[in-house]
């Protein structure tokens, strides 16, 4: 084995970036295949309806159709599906299939799939196409829904409640009675979306000769999707294939079921030929989840001195006419409510989750699950209990968050954290931006009427999920992944693996570890992804558990291959297998370093010559190894975020000076995607702070449904983000690392809405609505209507 | 949405009155008209073929006039299809006021949309309306005009 740290913890480069900058870039969206045929759907223009009529005669003879297709044509072919985790008890929701049979329930659901030889063909047949609607009751917004005269969004469920829960600890209501200072507020979050740079696209093609069905889906999850595939439409999984390739960013997005995707797999059955969907962008605003709709009362309860005794949070989060499957959208409620006060020492706690539905594109997890509501109401309150109690806010959060040496400890809504360095990190933070420093700079400024603000916000990040999240609640979702590692005959590695790809650089995490149990270079090991018959079946990219199941899962494979290479060696050698290691692609003698063999010749050896061995040796250069988490049900990370940002009071605008991120994600494989992860990440949480909302009138109609007027970060409106770390390896595996991928987007929001506050507060007024759009900024100064 | 406007044509408001019922006077006065048929005393069907924002879209719908006071007032309501670009509905209040000969037309209306005109349109309605309410009762004065003019002719 080899004795040196190697690889692991240094900076490298993505060999998949220098690809695609080649213009070498494989994505579905970009595929052709022989025979290709092309998918458009006629959606719902209206929120809830009864279809009364379809004429399909003139889009069916419409010019290159070769299939029409309605809900009695095509779902028929597909098990319907539910919703439903077992760990949440009394949600309910409305069955689904393909195509709207009978009632429609948003505006983009889908009615009519037309194929025709090219998209344009089967976008005009679909304008072909006549359809007589009933208009239904609409439920749009969280007053109508909370209403129970309200007729329910779906006729599947009896109302519109999807689920109802109360945490709720034993002394809330003794701490709340007791506290010497109460602050509450009232909190609202717009929905917003994805907006990936690939929209999502799927090439589904059968082969009734093997019955072989190929899906080419730009996923995070190809087995999940086999899974999916293979149940519902009653195809034994071996003969279904996910090929995930290239995939031009998920970030949650791409890991649930849509109609489409499963249409077009239905299609593909009934022709027997490769038929393509790729969405549009219109297409990607009404049927792309979207995420994090929430209304929010919250109170917290300090004592005199300012220490934290309770939270009481009430959170309405309404979500689709249906909850998605197969991950249930209350996940996001779910995190939200039990993410509250995480951070601090709270001992009481007390919080109600409602689920509501309602006619409007589904909700469900997209990055950061919960974490930026949670984050951002937290740490809002806690900055007006700082000017309440006037007690400087960094010190108000020094004195409160759990200590370095309490763990491990446990949250007041039952989350267990193996081991958190808060102080740590407050500390780091308050001299990477100096604190003092802003603080003297911001009083000056404001003499001279610029308002400016620092907002801090300190937040932990649930990553490396076991069961807990999903396989206990019934849903065929892996929590363990798989490898297989071997030794090429001609020295080389390389890698099959069930995580996957979608630009943040798990491949070259992967190659470094592998690398560094081998003895060799990075650039040896190829690493091969997102393809269901090329590597054992794993979870894949979810709830950021790359690194640390991901990396677990390769580190022990890699472990297997190297002794197995060390066993081989030691039987040619006649050596004992404890005085040889790896390095620099050979076995080397542990004490002088004296290359003994090289990789490349026990390659050979075992691959033309395996008959030269000793008797008994095994010479399979191939190993395969599994691994699940098995301690802390959530390795959870930690970290605090401040943003420095000015206000024109005058236009409402905010610009954002400069940004700061102190992160503990355990170890570090590789600094530069840990640093881009928490970059890409506080852009994606400013975005939805500051501009993102997916805006609808009262009848359920998107009114901002392209990137026209749906707004989202822009690179000339970022700050620097300046990033520094603390490293607390976890000790539930070897590798010890644990996931950064949301802890950007988790606190992003919280600290830039503090951060603005902060400069208002001199003007009496503060925001409590994301995205904190310039009228909003101006309503709250008293001028015109947000 | 709501739109409202004022307009003064030269006409009586009888003959205004008479125009609004007229098919082929509102054929040639709907911007975009391409088909327009009486189905009954008070309801007309209608393809219109228009441009909002990005949207183009044809149009199906059918008109209905009620709560009708000759020659001062009523309502008009319609509902139109546009296919794959979504739908169209609204309503208009019309009154019709004598004065100086002429006729002051004044209307209240309320327009939604709905699909991907919605969704890709809604930013520009608000003008689109008000543009399109203008060509309309431009033409519809202009055509009446025509109308008036040639008639006359041949009483003379």
């Amino acid at each position: 084995m080899t004795d040196r740290a190697g690889h692991i913890g240094t900076p490298h480069l993505r060999e998949g970036a220098l690809r695609h900058l080649a213009g070498r870039g494989d994505f579905v969206s970009d595929q052709q295949l022989p025979r290709m045929v092309h998918a458009a759907f006629l959606r719902s223009p209206m929120a809830h309806g009864t279809i009364v009529s379809l004429d399909l005669d003139e889009a069916r003879a419409s010019a290159g159709v070769v299939a029409v297709f309605t809900a009695a044509d095509l779902n028929p072919r597909c098990a319907d599906w539910t919703s439903q985790l077992d760990h949440f008890v009394g949600m309910t929701s409305a069955p689904q299939n393909m195509l709207a049979a009978e009632e429609v329930l948003w505006v983009g659901h889908p009615i009519v799939m037309v194929v025709a030889r090219t998209r344009a063909e089967a976008e005009d047949a679909c304008d072909k196409i006549f359809v007589d609607f009933e208009e239904l009751e609409t439920v749009a917004g969280i007053d109508v829904a909370l209403n129970a005269d309200t007729p329910p969004a779906a006729s599947g469920v009896d109302s519109n409640l999807c689920y109802k829960n109360e945490l709720k600890t034993a002394g809330v209501d003794d701490a709340f009675a007791n506290a010497a200072l109460i602050v509450e507020g009232n909190f609202a979050f717009g929905r917003h979306t994805a907006v990936t740079l690939e929209p999502r696209a799927i090439i589904a093609d059968h082969d009734p000769a093997t019955g072989q069905l190929t899906v080419r889906h730009g996923t995070q999850t190809p087995f999940q999707f086999q899974d999916v595939y293979a149940r519902h439409f009653g195809v034994p999984d071996h003969k279904v294939r996910v090929i995930a390739p290239d995939v031009g960013g998920s970030f949650g997005m791409k890991l649930h079921v849509y109609n489409e995707e499963m249409a077009t797999v239905a299609a593909a059955l009934i022709l027997n030929r490769p038929v393509k969907f790729l969405a549009d962008r219109l297409e990607s605003f009404v049927t792309d989840i979207h995420a994090r709709e929430h209304r929010i009362h919250a109170r917290m309860a300090f004592d005199a001195d300012g220490t934290m005794l309770a939270m009481d949070v009430d959170d309405v989060a309404p979500i689709g006419a249906f909850s998605a499957y197969p991950r249930t959208s209350v996940v996001e409620g779910n995190q939200a409510y039990r993410l509250m006060g995480a951070p601090y020492k709270m001992k009481e706690y007390r919080g109600q989750l409602t689920v509501l539905f309602q006619n409007k594109v589904q909700t469900s997890q997209y990055r950061a699950v919960g974490h930026p509501i949670a984050c951002q109401v937290t740490e809002a309150l806690l900055d007006r209990a700082a000017a309440e109690l006037g007690i400087d806010p960094w010190e108000l959060r020094a004195r409160n968050v759990v200590p370095d040496d309490a763990y491990p400890a446990e949250s007041a809504t039952g989350y267990r954290f193996e081991k958190l360095s808060h102080e740590a990190s407050l500390q780091k933070l308050r001299s990477l931006m100096d604190y003092d420093g802003l603080r003297a700079e911001q009083t000056a400024l404001r003499e001279k009427g610029i308002y400016r603000g620092i907002g801090l916000a300190t937040f932990v990040e649930i990553t490396n999920p076991g069961v807990a999240f999903y396989g206990v609640g019934g849903a065929r979702i892996s929590a363990q992944d798989g490898a297989v590692v071997r030794l090429t005959p001609g020295g080389e590695v390389h890698c099959a693996i069930s995580v996957t790809e979608q630009g943040q650089g798990t491949e070259t995490i992967i190659a470094q570890i592998v690398a560094d149990q081998l003895g060799v270079a990075p650039s040896q090991v190829k690493v091969t992804t997102g393809d269901t018959d090329a590597t054992p079946s794993g979870g894949a990219a979810w709830a950021c558990r790359g690194a640390g199941i991901g990396g677990e899962t390769a580190l022990r494979a890699g472990r297997k291959l190297a002794e197995r290479i060390t066993d081989i060696a030691a039987a040619l050698l006649q050596a004992d297998p404890a005085n040889l290691k790896l390095r620099d692609g050979a076995v080397v003698d542990r004490g002088t370093g004296e290359v003994r063999l090289t990789l490349a010749e026990i390659g050979r050896i075992a691959t033309y010559r395996p008959d030269t061995l000793p008797g008994g040796v095994d010479h399979s250069l191939s190993v395969a190894q599994h691994f699940a988490p098995s301690g802390y049900p959530f390795g959870f990370t930690n970290g605090v975020q401040a943003a420095w940002i000015e206000v024109d009071t005058e236009t409402g605008l905010v610009t954002l000076l400069k940004h700061w991120v102190v992160e503990d994600c355990g170890r570090i494989i590789n600094p530069l995607l840990v640093d881009e992860q928490i970059r890409g990440g506080v852009v994606q949480g400013l975005g939805a702070a500051l501009f993102e909302e997916c805006l609808y009138d009262e009848m359920g109609q998107l009114l901002n449904g392209s990137l026209a007027d749906y707004l989202v970060p822009m690179a000339g409106e970022m700050p620097d983000i300046v990033i520094s770390h603390i490293e607390t390896p976890t000790e539930d595996t070897i590798l010890g690392a644990k996931g950064v991928g949301e802890a950007g987007t988790a606190a992003a929001g919280a600290a830039v809405l503090n951060a603005v506050n902060d400069a208002l507060h001199p003007l009496g007024t503060r925001l409590t609505q994301t995205p904190m759009t310039p009228a909003r900024i101006l309503a709250a100064l008293g001028i015109g209507q947000a | 949405m709501e739109l409202t406007g004022t307009h003064t044509l030269s006409q009586p408001p009888e003959i205004v009155w008479a125009g609004l019922f007229d098919a082929t006077m509102l054929a040639e006065s709907i911007p975009g008209c391409e088909d327009l048929d009486q189905t009954s005393d008070t309801t007309f069907a209608a393809t219109v073929k228009l441009k909002i924002g990005p949207v183009s879209a044809k149009f199906k719908g059918d008109v209905e006039l009620s709560d009708i006071v000759e020659p001062q007032s009523c309502l008009l309501s319609g509902k139109g299809s546009g296919g794959m670009a979504g739908f169209a509905k609204g309503s208009a209040r019309v009154e019709l006021r004598a004065e100086n000969g002429g006729t002051i037309l004044t209307y209240t209306a309320d327009a939604a949309l709905g699909g991907k005109l919605a969704s890709l349109g809604s930013r520009l309605i608000q003008s689109t309306a008000n543009k399109l309410a203008n060509e309309f009762f431009t033409n519809f004065g202009e055509v009446l005009s025509r109308r008036t003019f040639s008639n006359k002719s041949r009483q003379e």
